[in-house]
């Protein structure tokens, strides 16, 4: 078992963010990212406490809206010991229904490694397609699509592929939670500061409660994932994904809201969390499809697990 | 055996949960329903006195009160085997959970005279907070109790108190300063129903269930030493109080939905099984409703462990009672949105008992502090905002 609360003390955390921090301000690309990682010797931080570590990662480069493809690693992680030896780079394309995603370009991969929500896996030659940019809710993320994917080759990896999934899960949890933090302080910050009717905004009651709920939103997804974190398994993770996907829908509503006109406009940031909180929500799994699966699987006679025990 | 279970909570919970599965004593209150809440608490009752005569209800409480030792995570554990098992879990622990912890804290040898007989099911007690003129703004109330001598003389009135037609014993938070000194002025003290110049009338709710009554004080004589906590100290008692009352309430809560949960599924996996069907948005309202639950689990055993380990939970106890108000209502407005016509219009026990707690689940977000009181403590105390104008 993995545990989320042995490992960094307090002081430890907050050192690590802000390194973390500096990372992502510092790079705004997936190599730069990749190669300050390397030098902080984040492997070896990740060794002694993956799920702090990751939560904190994952949380920084959230509050960036930063571009990586710290998630492929991720995957891939889980992944490698069960495929055949690769012949060069691999990145992971994310299996959709409608759309297959890839984190950033092809230009140095030679293998793609291809996942969906069920934990299916198999393997591609890059050079077989042909990806395109996004321009879609979050043109920021630096994603690209691919409309037309070759038959992979089916692997059979035992149950890594739906560990591969969990495990990006959590990590995209921590993401979003991350986004979700940024944006609750700075409607915080601006609720403080701006003045209508002679008084704070934060002093009416509509907004005060609006900040209330964003804030119960966020907590309620720390806790699903640190759940999901202490049993490690795939149903938890899924919990904790709807969890974190339905906390960054509220909290977007209400923030956005909070901001007025402001809010809806280019030059403001808090669209962008708004774009890329919906993109990373359905990565794997929207929070209304997986509300749905796990409805239908409970209908189908799955067990009422009560996950948490005391 | 008794000092294993209270360091080892592990092997509590194994002797626990094999216990209630194999224990024929136990049985005749799965499948029970009930036509009143006088009926419904006493049979409860009973299954208190089972239990505390197996043990496994004393732990969680201090031994010099009737308990076996252990801390709130016993409790926490008892509620969930019971909830798994498919037992209730006893309708006078709800106020044991609210009650039970200032008055052992605060009054320990109040306690020690009276917790064993309500953990034995033999009496249980009411909370006597709310008043007509006081609601939410609950420092504003205004039952009096004058100090005479070795004696607290008290007049007025308490409001929707939880049991209180039943109760042995209530426990009242009431004016000792001046009527202007708000919460400054309050003291808790705990007075038994038999007392001359008090009496009591049952309300029903909408359900036609008898779960509240008013209390009405008419200089009512009450010792001194039934005090809890000081004369003044009644306020910072009752925050005391509120912790247990949102965060163990909340997942004692949790326990039950998720048992009543997996009945609703099961009842509605049986109507697909017979060929029938479900309204559209059934499987992901179900799913969200379990993920609810599964979260406010999560939040909550958090908040349960830092109440065992003596930390101040405080303000944040307030994100537990909102989840839990959010997941109830959830919950029964899935069950009357799934069981439809028969929710309206059947007569069979089982409905009518999902009819009737549907009722009840509408309290989750107005008793212990109303949902708008809570993100109100949220706003104030944890995120640190401006204060609320007032007009
Ligand atoms: C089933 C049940 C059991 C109960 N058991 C007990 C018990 O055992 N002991 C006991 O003492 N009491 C008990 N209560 C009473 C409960 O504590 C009160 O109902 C609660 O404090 C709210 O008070 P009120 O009903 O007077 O509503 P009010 O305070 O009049 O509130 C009415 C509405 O106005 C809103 N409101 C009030 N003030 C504000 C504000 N400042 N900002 C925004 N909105 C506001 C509330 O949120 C609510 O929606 C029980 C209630 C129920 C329903």
């Amino acid at each position: 078992m993995t545990s989320a609360v042995t490992g960094f003390d307090a002081a430890t955390i907050e050192l690590l963010a802000t390194s973390l921090r500096e990372v992502f301000t510092a790079h705004p690309d997936a190599q730069g990212v990749a190669a300050a990682l390397d030098e902080l010797g984040w492997d070896e931080v990740s060794a002694s406490d993956p799920a702090a570590a990751t939560t904190l990662l994952f949380t920084e480069h959230g509050r960036a809206l930063a571009i990586s493809r710290l998630l492929d690693d991720i995957v891939l992680r889980e992944l490698t010991p069960a495929l055949p030896a690769g012949t060069g780079n691999r990145a992971v394309l994310y299996c959709h229904p409608q759309h297959a995603l890839l984190l950033g370009p092809l230009d140095d991969i030679t293998e793609l490694v291809t996942l969906d929500g069920a934990g299916n896996v198999g393997i591609i030659a890059a050079e077989s397609v042909s990806a395109r940019p996004i321009r879609g809710f979050d043109p920021g993320s630096g994603w690209l699509c691919i409309d037309e994917i070759p038959t992979a080759r089916p692997l059979l990896v035992g149950d890594a592929g739906q560990r591969a999934v969990a495990a990006a899960r959590r990590a995209l949890c921590a993401e979003i939670i991350g986004i979700c933090t940024t944006a609750l302080d700075s409607a915080v910050a601006h609720t403080t500061s701006r003045i209508q009717y002679g008084r704070q905004l934060a002093t009416f009651q509509a907004v005060r409660h609006r900040l209330a709920e964003s804030y119960v939103a966020v907590e309620a997804a720390r806790a699903a994932l640190a759940a999901a974190w202490a049993d490690g398994g795939v149903w938890t993770a899924r919990l904790a994904k709807l969890r974190a996907g339905q906390a960054q829908a509220e909290l977007m509503r209400h923030t956005v809201q909070l901001f007025g006109a402001m809010g809806l406009s280019q030059e403001h940031e808090l669209h962008r969390r708004v774009t890329r909180a919906a993109a990373l929500d359905l990565l794997l799994g929207g929070h209304t499809a997986q509300a749905d699966e796990v409805g239908a699987a409970l209908l189908a006679g799955a067990d009422l697990i009560r996950v948490v025990e005391i | 055996m008794t000092d294993t279970f209270a360091a080892d909570l592990d092997s509590y919970r194994t002797a626990l949960r094999a216990n209630l599965m194999r224990e024929s004593s136990l049985h005749a209150w799965r499948t029970r329903h009930y036509a009143t809440t006088e009926e419904r608490i006493a049979d409860h009752a009973a299954l208190m006195g089972e239990l505390y005569r197996q043990g496994w209800n004393r732990y969680g409480w201090p031994v010099a009160a009737g308990g076996a030792g252990g801390d709130e995570r016993h409790r926490a554990v008892l509620y969930d085997e019971l909830a798994a098992a498919g037992l209730p879990i006893p309708t006078p622990h709800l106020l044991l959970e609210t009650l039970g912890p200032p008055v052992s804290r605060f009054a320990p040898e109040l306690a020690a005279r009276y917790l064993p007989a309500y953990l034995r099911g033999e009496e249980w007690w009411g909370q006597g907070f709310s008043e007509p003129e006081a609601g939410s703004d609950l420092a504003s109330l205004r039952c009096r109790a004058r100090r005479d001598g070795d004696n607290y003389v008290l007049s007025g009135q308490k409001l929707w108190t939880s049991h209180g037609a039943t109760a042995t014993r209530l426990v009242c938070l009431v004016r000792t300063g001046t009527p202007e000194s708000r919460h400054r002025g309050l003291s808790m003290i705990m007075v038994d129903v038999d007392t001359p110049g008090v009496s009591r009338r049952p309300i029903a709710l909408a359900s036609g269930d008898n779960e509240l009554a008013e209390v009405f004080f008419d200089d009512a004589i009450v010792p001194a030493s039934r005090l809890i906590g000081a004369e003044g100290q009644g306020w910072a008692i009752a925050m005391y109080l509120l912790q247990y009352e949102r965060a163990m309430y909340a997942w004692m809560s949790a326990a039950d939905a998720l048992r009543r949960l997996r009945e609703l599924r099961d009842q509605l996996s049986t109507r697909l099984a017979a060929g029938g069907t479900l309204p559209g948005a059934a499987a992901q309202r179900l799913g969200q409703c379990y993920s609810q639950l599964i979260t406010l689990r999560a939040r909550s055993a958090q908040t349960v462990r830092r109440l065992a380990a003596g930390a101040t939970v405080g303000p944040e106890a307030s994100v537990d009672k909102v989840l839990l108000g959010g997941a109830e209502i959830a919950l029964y407005d899935l069950s009357r949105d799934l069981l439809g016509p028969e929710f309206v219009f059947d007569d069979t026990a089982t409905v009518a008992q999902w009819r009737s707690e549907w009722w009840y689940s509408r309290s989750a977000t107005i008793l212990g502090g109303s949902a708008e009181v809570q993100r109100t403590i949220i706003a104030d105390h944890v995120l640190g905002l401006p204060k609320e104008a007032t007009v």
